[in-house]
């Protein structure tokens, strides 16, 4: 660094210093900061404007060595956010290394523990995380605009049912996989534990409150916030909005499906663009490095990287609960069909590009994950002891896709003859959406500095775009100060850094 | 998990993640003080990778909780002790609202009438790296263990005093 760059920085890093609130509170860490990088062109304008997502060191090189079969405990040890997603994602990545059928009810038990994950991660979302710009709304005084203010808008019953909801959701996953955040439960062909007979009643009781929830929850995100048209202005307005390809599981009728299918990805008119199995991801998703970063952003190889660009010809897709409900023909379920229609009917038609709309599509989802844990505990063989296929063939390579809560996760692994780990990979869901992510911050970037002029409300509008992709960066905090730590660095042309910001 | 017997008053809670090398000093301090102490029907450990909303579940129904966990502010030397009381901490945050802290669990738990805990502290541990995917401590973290260690061991004689 030069010395007047220097010295600019080490002003402009001493005044942010000072701006330092210097309270802890290490919980912070599930959400994690937002690191965005703005880089300046000769005028002062903004050329280019990333949100840095963390990166994970060393997965590769611990997993290698390591019996393949530990995989599903040790992803689902990486991130506290999404533990359930990992472990499934890697367990069907060993059924595909064994070359294994599940057994069927294995593969519903699995499905079961899976949807019930799902619900449980989208009532979080729904009413403690983007529940304070939804449903207390954007404009509330800030002092509401938390949880507290969540409860006193929906009422006290309402948060007594969430909290008691998620314990319960939560019993469930734990009946078949011990903790919670560290599953035991499954195995190449199967699942380590059955569904007891005698337990069935209590968990079909729990499916039958917990579609209750989903219906209110649904009713309340309907009352609060579509009939305020506000909101509706917000979700649809042009600074949130991006066209692009979408990409999400589906079944065999093209129906969402979080644990199992083909994935498919529709172009930005809403065409089908691609179908594949998981083996073929490789052929579909590249990862493109630029220059001056770490980060990997996907894009949609048969188009090749096209940029931060939107539009039919670029290649830049989005995952999460809007994108499947894009990638979809519908539900597989009536009441979440019903639901669905209205999605579209409300927001204009399909595909909706609004990337607000997710929290709406999220209500969707919780919608179909309800009705389908009740078909599944309906179903006869949920509770037979036929619950896993020995394998017998020779392990080589294993491929496994699940949609977590926040989109497409893939994992990728190769052994030796043993089983043991020679190659690792996996894509995770916030990948998936960087490329989009990033036209997000860099629009609400452009939007607010001109001439090198940072104007007031930076931080909040460009917070707001990249929150509403729930972007996870699980394992990537630990920095003073407390809340959800925003820190943006301004770089001029030469890429030296002229100023930074840090709110916490 | 939560006690509702009388008797069990103090919880030490340790977070943090046990494969991402220092960001596992919470979970260490908590099982290695719970071998090392002798048994008192008053005090409870507990070890988790979990976080925000869960909180809710493990401190339900304490007097009091002391929390030890990972921080990296890199403006301490690795093993420096950051202690908060969660009464400082602000309950309804001001910036970004979008995830629970302990201000926020606290707040949350007696609007719905739960018993939450009279005092709660944090000791946040500062770290060298917990970013890396592996089991063990970095060497300046290994060299500081015994003195966060002693810092929690004391705190918790001190806190059954109470």
């Amino acid at each position: 660094m030069n010395p007047s760059a220097q010295k600019v920085w080490n002003e402009a890093n001493q005044k942010a210093n000072q701006g330092r609130r210097f309270t802890i509170d290490p919980i912070t860490r599930l959400e994690g900061h937002g690191k965005i990088d703005i880089f300046l062109d000769a005028k002062g304008d903004v050329e280019r404007a990333y949100l840095q997502i963390p990166e994970l060191r060393g997965f590769e090189v611990f997993s290698l060595g390591r019996p393949a079969e530990e995989m599903p405990q040790i992803t689902s040890r990486i991130c506290g956010v999404c533990p359930t997603a990992h472990h499934m994602a890697a367990t069907k990545a060993l059924d595909d290394l064994y070359k294994v059928e599940p057994a069927s009810a294995a593969r519903k038990i699995r499905e079961l523990v899976y949807n019930t994950f799902v619900m449980e991660d989208h009532a979080l979302h729904v009413y403690v995380l983007g529940g304070p710009d939804f449903i207390v709304g954007p404009e509330a005084p800030p002092e509401l605009r938390n949880i507290v203010g969540v409860i006193q808008k929906v009422g006290l019953e309402m948060g007594k049912t969430v909290i008691s909801m998620r314990r319960r959701l939560r019993e469930m996953i734990a009946y078949f996989g011990g903790k919670v955040i560290h599953p035991v439960m499954g195995l190449p062909g199967g699942v380590a534990k059955g569904l007891n007979p005698s337990d069935l009643g209590r968990f079909k009781e729990l499916a039958r409150d917990n579609q209750g929830f989903a219906a209110t929850t649904l009713q309340v995100f309907k009352d609060i916030v579509l009939k305020n048209p506000e909101y509706v202005k917000m979700i649809t307005s042009d600074g949130y909005t991006h066209k692009t390809h979408y990409m999400g599981l589906v079944d065999k009728n093209n129906k969402v499906n979080f644990y199992d299918g083909l994935i498919r990805v529709v172009d930005p008119t809403g065409k089908e663009f691609a179908k594949f199995p998981v083996q073929q991801y490789r052929d579909y998703v590249g990862e493109h490095v630029e220059p001056w970063s770490y980060i990997k952003f996907c894009y949609l190889k048969p188009l090749g990287w096209t940029g931060f660009d939107e539009g039919p010809k670029s290649s830049v897709y989005a995952v999460a609960p809007l994108a499947r409900l894009n990638a979809a023909d519908g539900m597989a379920t009536p009441k979440a069909q019903k639901a669905y229609e209205e999605f579209y009917k409300t927001l204009g038609g399909k595909p909706v590009h609004h990337t607000l709309a997710n929290h709406y599509a999220r209500v969707v989802e919780m919608v179909y994950a309800a009705e389908r844990i009740e078909e599944l505990l309906n179903d006869p063989e949920i509770v037979s002891k036929e619950i896993r296929t020995i394998p017998t063939q020779k392990p080589t390579v294993g491929i496994g896709v699940v949609e977590a809560p926040r989109g497409t996760l893939f994992h990728h692994f190769e052994t030796d003859d043993n089983g043991i780990v020679t190659k690792a990979n996996l894509i995770v869901a916030t990948q998936n959406n960087a490329s989009r992510i990033a036209m997000s911050v860099d629009k609400a970037a452009k939007s607010l500095i001109h001439n090198g002029q940072v104007t007031e409300g930076l931080m909040n509008k460009v917070e707001m775009a990249f929150r509403a992709y729930d972007p996870c960066f699980g394992c990537a905090t630990h920095t003073l100060p407390g809340h959800t730590p925003l820190w943006v660095r301004i770089f001029d042309p030469q890429r030296q850094l002229v100023q930074e910001l840090i709110r916490g | 998990m939560n006690p509702s017997a009388p008797g069990k008053q103090v919880l030490l809670l340790g977070l943090g993640n046990d494969i991402l090398a220092d960001d596992s000093i919470g979970l260490r301090v908590v099982q290695i003080l719970r071998e090392r102490r002798p048994p008192d029907p008053r005090l409870d450990f507990i070890d988790t990778c979990e976080m925000g909303l869960s909180l809710l579940d493990f401190i339900e129904g304490y007097r009091q909780v002391l929390l030890v966990d990972a921080v990296q502010t890199r403006q301490a030397p690795p093993g420096f002790i950051h202690e908060i009381n969660v009464a400082d901490l602000p309950t309804l945050p001001q910036y970004s609202p979008h995830f629970l802290g302990v201000g926020e669990v606290m707040a949350l738990g007696r609007l719905l009438g739960l018993a939450m805990p009279e005092k709660f502290r944090i000791y946040a541990v500062e770290v060298a790296d917990p970013f890396t995917v592996k089991t063990e401590l970095t060497p300046i973290m290994e060299q500081a263990l015994p003195g966060v260690l002693a810092h929690l061991d004391n705190a918790l004689t001190e806190a059954l005093k109470d």
